[in-house]
């Protein structure tokens, strides 16, 4: 929430900045995965329809954000991802509860 | 005509026989054509994630050590499974999923998560949860009857009873 000077209060900043490294990661690994260029791929591009991923590459991404975050994702998890800030989003609250 | 528990009796046969044989022949053209669906089930035993004892792993899988040392060998070999020492008690071995053991693994639970979902998929809420229900029942049952061969020892006795319980319950429903 904003100040009355229209400032960001530190604790926001710092979720802000956390909600950046994650998306960075999930560019970064989603890249690799498909070898291709991290400036190809848009953060509201459609999962399901936009992205080549068979389900092996799918699991591949899935496994690799596990590891780097120490968390578990669901399928049902899974089926509630359509873009990119849904596994932001989803790996936020994951990583939240611990 | 066939009685109820004809069709009863061939459907739950049949039923178990094309699973296995649907998950044998999809793994067969997938990704992990080198693993039997013996191995596919000690993966799923073992699970993605924390590492587990010999011990725990057999007896969830119904088998002994010895048989889970062996799948366990040729796992290893394979690439899909890490064995390791305890670090803090060297009598235990704890065994754990590779990533290709991981991706083997989760596939695989799509597999049954998708069947799962086209055969519910054709049913409105209430029918789903009639459907759950009574697949919960048949599914307790069996497994009630599964643990009275638990103790082998006790297999002549268990078989006696059942035949005794299949008796009385024939004659109590006339």
């Amino acid at each position: 929430m904003d100040d009355a000077d229209g400032r960001t209060a530190p604790r926001e900043r710092k979720e802000d900045r956390r909600r950046e490294k994650i998306f960075d990661d999930v560019i970064r690994i989603i890249s690799n995965a498909l070898e291709i260029s991290p400036t190809e791929i848009k953060s509201d591009i459609d999962f399901n329809s936009e992205f080549t991923f068979d389900s092996l590459q799918l699991y591949e991404f899935v496994i690799d954000l596990e590891e780097a975050y120490n968390v578990r994702i669901s399928d049902e998890d899974l089926d509630n991802v359509r873009n990119i800030d849904d596994i932001v989003d989803l790996i936020c609250n994951l990583t939240n509860k611990d | 005509m066939h009685s109820d528990e004809e069709i009863m009796s061939e459907a739950l046969v049949r039923i178990f026989e094309n699973v296995v044989l649907t998950e044998e022949k999809s793994l067969q053209a997938g990704y992990f054509s080198n693993l039997s669906i013996a191995e596919m089930h000690t993966l799923t035993a073992i699970g993605p994630y924390e590492a587990r004892t010999m011990t725990t792993t057999a007896e969830d899988l119904g088998i002994t050590t010895g048989t889970l040392t062996v799948a366990i060998d040729r796992l290893v070999r394979k690439g899909y499974v890490i064995r390791k020492r305890d670090t803090r008690d060297k009598r235990v071995v704890r065994i754990s999923l590779t990533r290709s053991g991981k991706l083997a693994c989760r596939m695989n639970s799509k597999f049954h998560r998708v069947l799962a979902k086209h055969i519910l998929g054709g049913y409105g809420a209430e029918d789903r949860e009639h459907l759950l229900c009574l697949v919960n029942e048949v599914d307790k049952y069996i497994e009630q009857q599964l643990r009275r061969y638990d103790d082998t020892e006790n297999v002549r006795k268990t078989a006696m009873d059942v035949a005794y319980d299949s008796r009385k319950e024939t004659i109590d429903n006339g």
